[in-house]
């Protein structure tokens, strides 16, 4: 090797080279790094809607008295409650059962206790002289010198007043909303009393009751309000026979629906009501969990089965969680099976090791309580996202209260027993169906456009268009989502029949336009050669505004004088103002741009020795053009026609401001829609970090991200391919 | 295809038959040169458009005095006439049912602003023009912009100061006067608001996170923080009562304004920002006005729900954050183009992750978002609010949306485009220019430095000025992380650290979505909202227009210096 007598670089320089190299290198890195990490983020918050449930027994088993009512706790599963039957509630550490506090509420004792639904801190217990009273329990936290310590006491509510209930009753359920108090109990005729006060207030007396007696079958049955008191559900715990009463006030009670839970003779073991009592989930010997809803039909609300779910051996015993729609299954053999009713899902399974006489989920549904003789043990229970399956966001899911299986998308309400429906189909749906008629109004003029302008049109307007164009790419979304929201859709309401006849009379008057111009003398021509279309900006717009201005005589003459109603009684399609037609125009303006421009540089870079053979051998410019430079630009034009896609797939402003948002599935062009990137601005602000809303929300995030990057790299690999060939030809 | 234009020329010039033409199949040429014209048609279309109705809202049109008859009533009401159109009979018929009267087949109908929404809604109106019995221009009527309840329109008939009439010459000279003085006490509240009032309050809101502090650290000697609260509270109540002395003299004035329908009513001369009497202007008082507004619009804080008033903080909003958004992106850009083409070893690994980072300029924006609420806000944030903020608990303060993450969000969205323009200028520079730098002693970092990168740097220019305009106009993600519809302080203020990056902020492409479609009263907001575009296309045009300009100066330079 040849060594060579350079002077020595100084080591200030030496350094500079390699920091600089260093720098660099870690710098790039790092923003490929951070485009990577967009991807390995999203899945990384959408994981745990994947990850298996696990429950988990504690080794806190402790011993209880015997006497225990019902069990509550507080709303963190700090305090676990214990109404006993002495009439006290006594408090106790969760994690390891010592008592922590106990008051005495009643000096007599008590036969039983109900909670009072719907609330979750209300109970209403009946002492052995048949009086029910009712008391909340509160829990609170307080910062004492910045201690967290809990606090818990006992407010007996309406002054301490009582019902009285007849000694023969058997059993009792109450309910109360802000103003009203219902009680029912069953009395040991098996006829109903059904009692109401009105305008309660948790600090008055009891007065006035409204009282009504309807009879009913005799029988071990059990007798318990549905949704908003209106419902009434009636059932034999041996045989499965049912009544669904409605009692639109105590005194008009109905029986809507006398049916069975049993079918082929095989009896419910268990019964339970789901959270907001809209659906019974019924256990059978046939070890399979039946949920019945109340759904609309023809004859008024009744009781349907919506779902089986199967789990093996005789169920022995129900429980549903206090916030979600999920359940615990206890089968013959001392099985406990968690599940979730609207995604369909058996969630996990543990060995109890006995039947309990108490099963008990905490409020978040984190804990798992039993009870049986006088043992009360805990579960721990991690199930954060129980209400999706792959199943229920792409198929069509039975919900509380449909009358069918239904694709719903309906993330939120404001009611607590709410069942969200998170069915991501609508979405897809609603995205494809704006993508797609914005590609149909935009892939013809951009393509068409392109070629002109790549082939035909004179350089010194090229010059013009071009960058024309390219500001059209850059015009915010907002803008035109804004314009077609507000200005184009109020237009294409008034003038549906001018803007529809737009599509026929456009193309056929600019041919015309085009014949009349080609019999002018060729002086002419040759003077405006390649500037025809500057030429043909004043005619288009000429024709539309005569169109538009002739929008009444027009309707008069196809649609009976109204394109709205016309459409409505002929083709029974409904009318949004703001709809798919709008979208099409509107996104398609936005995509036109992208089109435009990758399609023109295809076709603008076909070998021109091509065209001149072609035309050499007597081919005309337009059989030149079809047969050999868009058969040749081809995958170019595809390719443009994919990012273009993609850009629609995605689009968020338009569609939010130009549409209805509704998660509908009807490929009507007169109806709006909801995507998945309109979906994520609408619902992200308000969604809680880390539910399963969040995280769904980036799941169609994710979607997103995926479709579009897909579709823009085959695109990308299609462009380069042809680079090639075009360097080959 | 210049070659092609020849080829068209020879075939245009024969005089062919019309048979042959047709068959030829030039006529889908021409409707190819329709496509151009459409899409060419719709910009200039939609930026017309904006600039018609954007520039229109500013002018102080004429007020017109309408007798109009409906339903057997006879009205009479001043307006501007904003709107006229013509509907079909049909639709005619469907907003009156049971009109008898004959028809012509289309209908003339006005939209006339009313004003007055207080005392005589609503404040727009469509009147048919077949209604309308008589219009004339009224002289003497006033417009008056007020801060609440939108305009007002009528005859001056008094001013009362204190409730006492006063009897001045000139009644409108006098009202002017009036005007101008609450006017500058109007200022003077605003200035103790904005200077003291909220001075004292940020320096309270330390004062109480500081003992906050102390106690998490278990510190609790806090008597110099509470000297120089009651010291600040102090403060506080002696502002306060000056403001109250500007307010009750602010409040002194009412002007009486006799409405079309002949009540007078009472206005405080404290609400009103100016008045003009439209049809005894002359053109150059109108130009002036004219100008006034447009200048009150572009410096003005927003009013009634950002329905009138000003775009000033949605500007300084969107100005600030796309700085700090090019402060991020360009050195990070610039820095991934040169390690991809400099320092990275050309492969298949690099051509994918160059494939790459084309591609990621076409993920949806809202994509960004959602990745800038979780990984910024909620984790990054939350982050830094547990290490350094946990005084301020539970109340966030860099775990919410905010002006940074805007900006990095947005920073990450466009990094894409800096990079493919850097990288492509790098890829213009000449090997020989490389290997004469290093062949002359000089390093590879030396070369870089003074030789590639002033080389490309009208490039990195463009790419920043894409980046910039591409952030201006995006408004999706900016939704998830840092957006607001109205926010009670700019990020930049008087207040020590002075520039407040964990602020949330106002943008004008927002503001556009915001006031359009979330506003109560679309008919008033509508002309604000095409101001606001304009406004905001005009920003990204010239960005666009500087962005074309240069690349077609750099093209041209380097065609020359290659080949």
């Amino acid at each position: 090797m040849t060594t060579y007598d350079l002077p020595k670089i100084s080591n200030r320089r030496k350094w500079t080279n390699t920091i600089t190299a260093k720098v660099i290198g870690a710098g790039g890195i790092a923003v490929i790094a951070a485009i990577v990490l967009i991807m390995g983020y999203l899945f990384w918050v959408i994981l745990p809607i994947f990850a298996p449930t696990t429950i988990e027994p504690l080794d806190n088993v402790s011993q209880l008295p015997d006497d225990v009512l019902a069990i509550g706790s507080d709303d963190s599963f700090e305090i676990v409650t214990l109404i006993r039957g002495n009439g006290d509630v006594e408090f106790r550490n969760a994690s390891t059962f010592d008592i922590e506090n106990a008051i005495e509420v009643s000096s007599a004792s008590w036969r039983d206790v109900t909670p009072v639904f719907p609330t979750t801190d209300t109970y209403a217990a009946r002492d052995v002289g048949d009086e029910i009273r009712f008391f909340r329990i509160v829990h609170q936290v307080r910062y004492i010198n910045d201690e967290r310590t809990l606090q818990q006491s006992i407010t007996p509510l309406f002054l301490g007043s009582a019902y009285q209930l007849p000694p023969n009753a058997t059993d009792f359920d109450v309910y109360r909303s802000d103003e009203d108090l219902r009680i029912v109990a069953r009395l040991d005729d098996g006829s109903l009393l059904l009692v109401e006060f009105e305008d309660i207030d948790d600090e008055f007396e009891l007065e006035f009751p409204d009282e009504n007696t309807m009879p009913g079958p005799i029988g071990p049955y059990r007798t318990f309000f549905g949704p908003r008191s209106r419902f009434l559900y009636n059932v034999n715990q041996e045989t499965g026979e049912f009544q669904l009463i409605l009692v639109p006030s105590v005194l008009r009670p109905r029986v809507l629906q006398e049916s069975s839970f049993a079918e082929n003779g095989d009896a419910p073991t268990a019964v339970e009501p789901l959270l907001g009592r809209y659906s019974l989930l019924v256990g059978h010997r046939t070890g399979s969990v039946r949920q019945w809803s109340l759904s609309p039909s023809e004859v008024g609300t009744i009781l349907k089965p919506i779902r089986t779910m199967t789990f093996g051996t005789p169920i022995s015993a129900l429980a549903s969680e206090q916030r979600r729609k999920g359940f615990v299954a206890v089968d013959a053999q001392n099985n406990a099976h968690l599940a979730y009713t609207t995604s369909d899902r058996l969630l996990a399974s543990i060995d109890l090791g006995a039947i309990p006489t108490q099963l008990v989920f905490s409020p978040r549904s984190d804990r798992l309580v039993t009870y049986q003789g006088t043992e009360i043990r805990t579960y721990a229970i991690e199930n954060a996202h129980p209400e999706i399956s792959w199943g229920s966001l792409w198929s069509k899911v039975w919900y509380e209260g449909y009358e069918e299986p239904v694709f719903s998308w309906q993330s939120s309400s404001a009611d607590t027993d709410f069942e969200p429906k998170f069915s991501l189909t609508p979405l897809l749906f609603g995205t494809l169906k704006a993508a797609f008629y914005a590609m149909i109004f935009a892939t013809p003029i951009a393509v068409a456009g392109a070629i002109y302008t790549a082939n035909f049109m004179s350089p010194g307007m090229r010059a013009w268009v071009k960058p024309g164009i390219e500001i059209m790419a850059a015009l915010p979304t907002v803008i035109i989502g804004f314009l077609a929201g507000l200005w184009l859709a109020p237009i294409v309401e008034d003038h549906l029949t001018s803007v529809l006849l737009c599509g026929i009379v456009l193309p056929i008057g600019m041919l015309l336009f085009a014949t009349i111009w080609s019999r002018l003398p060729s002086r002419v021509h040759s003077a405006c050669d390649g500037w025809f279309a500057a030429i043909a900006i004043p005619v288009l717009v000429f024709l539309t505004w005569v169109t538009l201005e002739f929008d009444q005589p027009l309707a008069d003459l196809f649609f009976d004088g109204d394109a709205k109603a016309w459409m409505y009684e002929k083709l029974g399609l409904e009318y949004d103002q703001r709809n798919a037609l709008i979208i099409g125009i509107a996104m398609g303006l936005a995509v036109i741009p992208t089109i435009f421009a990758i399609s023109e540089d295809a076709i603008y870079g076909v070998p021109q020795h091509l065209v001149h053979g072609s035309l050499a051998l007597g081919a005309t410019r337009w059989q030149t053009l079809v047969r050999v430079v868009l058969l040749t630009a081809s995958p170019g034009i595809f390719s443009a026609i994919m990012i273009g896609f993609g850009r629609a797939v995605g689009e968020t402003m338009i569609v939010l401001m130009a549409t209805g948002n509704t998660p509908i599935m009807d490929l009507n062009l007169f109806q709006g829609m909801r995507t998945f990137a309109a979906n994520i601005a609408v619902e992200m602000p308000e969604s809680e970090a880390n539910s399963t809303h969040f995280r769904i929300l980036f799941l169609t995030a994710l979607v997103l991200f995926v479709i579009t990057f897909m579709f823009n790299t085959l695109a990308e690999i299609v462009r380069n391919r042809l680079r090639t060939r075009y360097g080959n030809l | 295809m210049a070659t092609s234009d020849s080829v068209s020329q020879d075939l245009s010039l024969q005089r062919q038959s019309l048979l042959t033409w047709w068959r030829s199949g030039d006529p889908w040429i021409w409707l190819t040169s329709t496509a151009v014209a459409a899409s060419v048609a719709a910009v200039l279309g939609l930026i017309g458009l904006l600039a018609v109705n954007g520039l229109a809202h500013f002018w102080p049109s004429q007020v017109l005095s309408i007798e109009y008859e409906r339903f057997g009533t006879t009205t009479t009401i001043f307006g501007e006439l904003s709107e006229r159109e013509s509907i079909g009979r049909y639709q005619f018929l469907e907003a009156n049912p049971g009109y008898d009267r004959d028809l012509p087949t289309t209908v003339e109908r006005w939209l006339i602003k009313t004003g007055n929404r207080q005392a005589n809604p609503p404040d727009f109106r469509w009147l048919y023009a077949h209604d309308v019995i008589e219009s004339s221009v009224p002289t003497s009527v006033v417009v008056i912009e007020r801060t609440e309840w939108g305009d007002a329109f009528g005859h001056l008939v008094g001013i009362k100061a204190a409730g006492e009439p006063v009897e001045p010459g000139d009644l409108w000279e006098e009202f002017q006067a009036r005007i101008e003085r609450t006017a500058s006490i109007r200022e003077g509240i605003d200035e103790l608001q904005e200077g003291s009032i909220n001075g004292i309050n940020y320096e309270l809101e330390s004062i109480r996170l500081e003992k906050r502090r102390r106690q998490l650290d278990a510190h609790h000697e806090f008597s110099d923080l509470e000297a120089r609260e009651s010291a600040l509270r102090a403060d506080y109540a002696v502002v306060e009562n000056q403001v109250f002395d500007l307010t009750s003299e602010l409040e002194r004035d009412t002007a009486s304004l006799a409405l079309a329908d002949g009540r007078v009513i009472d206005i405080p001369i404290s609400t009103i920002i100016q008045a003009w009497m439209p049809n005894s202007m002359s053109i150059w008082q109108k130009l002036g006005l004219y100008f006034k507004n447009l200048w009150n619009f572009l410096t003005e804080d927003p009013r009634e729900a950002n329905t009138e008033g000003g775009v000033y903080p949605a500007l300084f909003g969107t100005v600030l954050m796309v700085l700090l958004m090019s402060a991020l992106v360009t050195p990070f850009g610039v820095i991934a183009a040169l390690y991809l083409r400099e320092y990275a070893k050309q492969g298949p690994l690099v051509q994918l992750i160059r494939i790459a980072v084309n591609n990621l300029a076409g993920v949806p924006s809202i994509v960004y978002g959602v990745f800038g609420l979780g990984f910024f806000v909620y984790l990054i944030g939350g982050t830094i609010d547990d290490l350094f903020f946990p005084e301020a608990k539970p109340a966030p303060t860099f775990g919410t949306p905010g002006l940074i993450w805007a900006s990095l969000t947005l920073a990450l969205l466009t990094v894409p485009v800096v990079i493919v323009s850097t990288e492509e200028g790098l890829t213009r520079i000449p090997r020989e220019v490389r290997e004469g730098s290093l062949a002359l002693g000089a390093t590879k970092a030396e070369t870089i430095f003074k030789v590639v990168l002033p080389m490309a740097s009208p490039s990195i220019l463009t790419g920043m000025i894409l980046a910039v305009a591409r952030a201006a106009g995006e408004v999706a993600p900016l939704m998830l992380v840092g957006v607001v519809k109205l926010a009670p302080t700019l990020p930049i203020d008087g207040n020590f650290p002075y520039l407040h990056l964990e602020r949330k902020f106002m943008h004008l492409g927002f503001h556009i979505y915001d006031v359009g479609f979330q506003s109560p009263n679309v008919d008033a907001a509508r002309p604000l909202v095409f101001a606001t575009a304009l406004l905001l296309v005009l920003i990204i045009i010239v960005l666009n227009l500087t962005a074309i300009t240069l690349r077609n100066r750099l093209e041209a330079r380097y065609r020359v210096s290659v080949n």
